[in-house]
């Protein structure tokens, strides 16, 4: 899209580069073992991108510049890299020092290939699994780098499919879960999507080790585009779709693997109705059964619980997407227009922070 | 009745009013919307039918006269497509219509080399060929080239060659086509539309986003007013039958006609009559450029003299985009976000 320069410099309003909070002095802890630090890739007031860091008084650790928009990321465990996938068509990836945010590597794909804006390490920090496209046949890969060698590219796994999207590890330590959005694009001709009628879209189960496909599931239907997924601490597999058929459709847009099926969420017609179709965030909280998704399109973030589909949390905030875990069980949803808000099950959102920058989609 | 209880039923009242106001208008609003969009795709299925039968009235029997008429035919109907260009949802999804009419910007210049590759081959270019081709071939810039690119009508496949023309036909034919179904998916999408709330907000935006498009990419770019700031007319739509300017005057006034009115219904139910009229002054200032911003972009682009006249047209359509993509959209509670027009 276009970054007006009107609307960015709207955005500087906040002034500095600290965040303005409302009515709390600290930004709650994220669950388990992950750093006391939020990152996510940023558009910046004068149109150009980074990747921004902030500890949890909302002060800027670091940020560092990027060529083009990044999407998502991911944090090397046992080590301070943090990783950022330029946005799709995504020509390289970037390996920042989490701490300081010094730029150590910058991976470029192969000769044609690109990323899609995902990656996910193995436990052990070693092996990082970064979903990609070969885009002249249009085949969808998982590319394989070694972080000891320098992220070197060491084995590609065939996805049998269209438009890998998210990826990330199942709690078994071994099955990659990935979302195939099943959207044939070309980087010739800017983000077209070239195969709206014979999409094939998928929740794709993956061996880590071997490559091998362990499970394909397919939504209801062939438009519901599975682009995001997650995973709760007990195993249930979650995928949120992007509907490509007629605004005035309101399919289900969330699902998760449920006797060896995808069961669907539907919502009543006013939550189905403010989620736009699209879905660019879902997230299971690791320490409840709390799902969060969130659409930048609809301008509404939601929470229900996975079980029973009861939806617990709705509110609007204008184009969120960004979605983190907190400790004590509520979620931090990141918008494009530089708020952090807090949701909790039962409760009326609160407003956390306010940071000077555009979030993209997602917080790591 | 307390007057405590006199006052919370007045409000009441004047909240339900209100509300019930604001719905009308905008069923209003779409249904104006629906009736002049149905209006434009009307014209640009029969522009675009008029100019497949200018190319085989040209290549059946080409004459002098005959070809400027062609070259006319291909400017109605790729006028009639500017000034519906901004309708990005509906039916002009499917299919990537859209695309399909005019596949651009064109970085790598595909639409010349997938013409010259089927100027090439010796199999016929028919229809299912066409088909199976992409959204470089299927639109205007493909017809363009094959009027107007310098280089291949010097050359020995210049119209009217019989390659040339078949390409031509085949192109223009599968334009007309896509034209008439557009038309008449948008008359069967009337009450999807209608019935629809969403969709009020949908069309708000593809207004923006058509002036955005126009002041950042059609203008500001080209004119070296962004990036490294080298003048570039190249960039452009339309640069090689110096028609960019044309088609910007018809963007414009495709949204006058088309989309000005539903907007003006929901800004005066809003309250908001006094911008409404600025925002109707400031199209008609954009139009008050023309026809002396007529011109090749890359002519106005040889002197600062003729610059000058672009600067003009400028300025007037980036305020024209301030009123209605900052003024007009907060005035109405539409935004279009950094995440929610990404599309990951």
């Amino acid at each position: 899209m276009l970054i007006h320069r009107r609307t960015l410099i709207k955005a500087t309003v906040a002034g500095g580069m600290a965040a303005t909070f409302t009515g709390c002095s600290l930004l709650p802890r994220k669950t388990g073992p992950q750093p006391e630090r939020y990152a996510g890739a940023v558009g910046l007031p004068d149109g150009r991108f980074g990747v921004s860091a902030f500890d949890r008084s909302g002060n800027v650790q670091w940020q560092a510049p990027v060529d083009t928009r990044c999407h998502s990321g991911c944090n090397r465990p046992g080590r301070k890299d943090t990783l950022f996938f330029e946005r799709r068509p995504g020509w390289s990836f970037y390996v920042f020092d989490a701490e300081t945010g010094q730029r150590r590597h910058r991976i470029m794909a192969p000769e044609g290939e690109h990323f899609v804006g995902h990656g996910v390490f193995s436990p052990d920090g070693r092996w990082l699994y970064a979903t990609a496209s070969r885009y002249q046949p249009g085949e969808g890969i998982v590319a394989v780098y070694d972080a000891e060698q320098d992220y070197k590219r060491v084995d590609t796994f065939e996805l049998a499919g269209i438009g890998p999207h998210e990826l990330t590890l199942h709690p078994d330590g071994n099955t990659l879960v990935i979302g195939l959005g099943g959207i044939l694009t070309h980087p010739d001709y800017d983000r077209i999507k070239l195969n709206l009628d014979t999409m094939q879209p998928a929740l794709i189960l993956m061996d880590r080790r071997s490559g091998q496909i362990v499970g394909r599931f397919t939504p209801a239907h062939h438009q519901q585009s599975s682009r995001h997924v997650s995973v709760s601490t007990e195993g249930k597999v979650y995928v949120a779709y992007q509907y490509q058929g007629p605004l005035y459709e309101r399919p289900p847009l969330l699902a998760r693997i449920e006797d060896g099926q995808l069961r669907e969420y539907r919502f009543d017609p006013e939550t189905q109705a403010a989620l736009g179709n699209y879905i660019a965030s879902v997230v299971a909280h690791p320490e409840n059964d709390l799902i969060a998704a969130a659409s930048p399109v609809g301008g509404t973030a939601i929470v229900f619980r996975g079980k029973t589909g009861e939806l617990v949390a709705k509110a609007r905030i204008t184009d969120c997407a960004g979605i983190q875990t907190l400790a004590g069980g509520d979620f931090l949803v990141s918008s494009g227009q530089g708020r952090l808000v807090q949701l909790s099950a039962g409760q009326p959102a609160k407003d956390i922070a306010r940071l000077p920058v555009q979030w993209d989609h997602h917080l790591v | 009745m307390q007057p405590i209880t006199r006052l919370f039923f007045a409000s009441a009242l004047l909240v339900c009013t209100t509300a019930a106001l604001g719905a009308n208008a905008d069923t209003q609003a779409r249904e104006q919307w629906h009736g002049a969009i149905q209006n434009g795709y009307e014209s640009l299925a029969t522009k675009t039918e008029q100019l497949a039968s200018a190319a085989v009235g040209y290549c059946n029997a080409p004459t002098s006269d005959s070809r400027p008429a062609l070259n006319d035919a291909w400017l109605d109907a790729f006028l009639a497509w500017q000034r519906v260009r901004f309708v990005d949802f509906g039916p002009v999804e499917n299919n990537n219509l859209s695309w399909q009419f005019q596949f651009w910007p064109d970085p790598k210049n595909l639409v010349a080399r997938k013409a010259r590759y089927l100027l090439g081959t010796e199999a016929p270019v028919n229809a299912e060929v066409i088909n199976q081709s992409g959204v470089a071939v299927q639109g205007f810039p493909m017809a363009e080239y094959l009027l107007f690119d310098e280089q291949l009508n010097s050359g020995e496949n210049a119209l009217p060659a019989a390659k040339n023309c078949e390409v031509l036909s085949a192109v223009t034919r599968h334009m007309a086509r896509n034209a008439r179904g557009l038309a008449d998916s948008w008359a069967s999408f009337k009450q999807h539309y209608l019935d629809t709330g969403p969709y009020r907000d949908t069309t708000i935006k593809a207004g923006m986003t058509a002036l955005e498009i126009l002041e950042e990419r059609r203008l500001a770019q080209p004119m070296g007013l962004r990036g490294n700031g080298k003048r570039n007319p190249y960039i452009t739509d339309a640069w090689r039958s110096g028609q960019s300017l044309m088609a910007v005057e018809a963007t414009v006034a495709g949204l006058e006609k088309f989309y000005l009115p539903g907007l003006i219904t929901l800004l005066k139910t809003d309250g908001e009559a006094e911008l409404a009229e600025r925002i109707q002054r400031q199209f008609e200032e954009v139009a008050d450029n023309f026809p002396e911003a007529h011109g090749a972009m890359a002519t106005l682009m040889e002197s600062d003299e003729r610059f000058r006249i672009l600067q003009g047209l400028f300025v007037d359509v980036s305020q024209l985009s301030t009123l209605i993509n900052d003024e007009a959209a907060v005035a109405l509670g539409v935004v279009r976000g950094f995440n929610s027009s990404d599309g990951d």
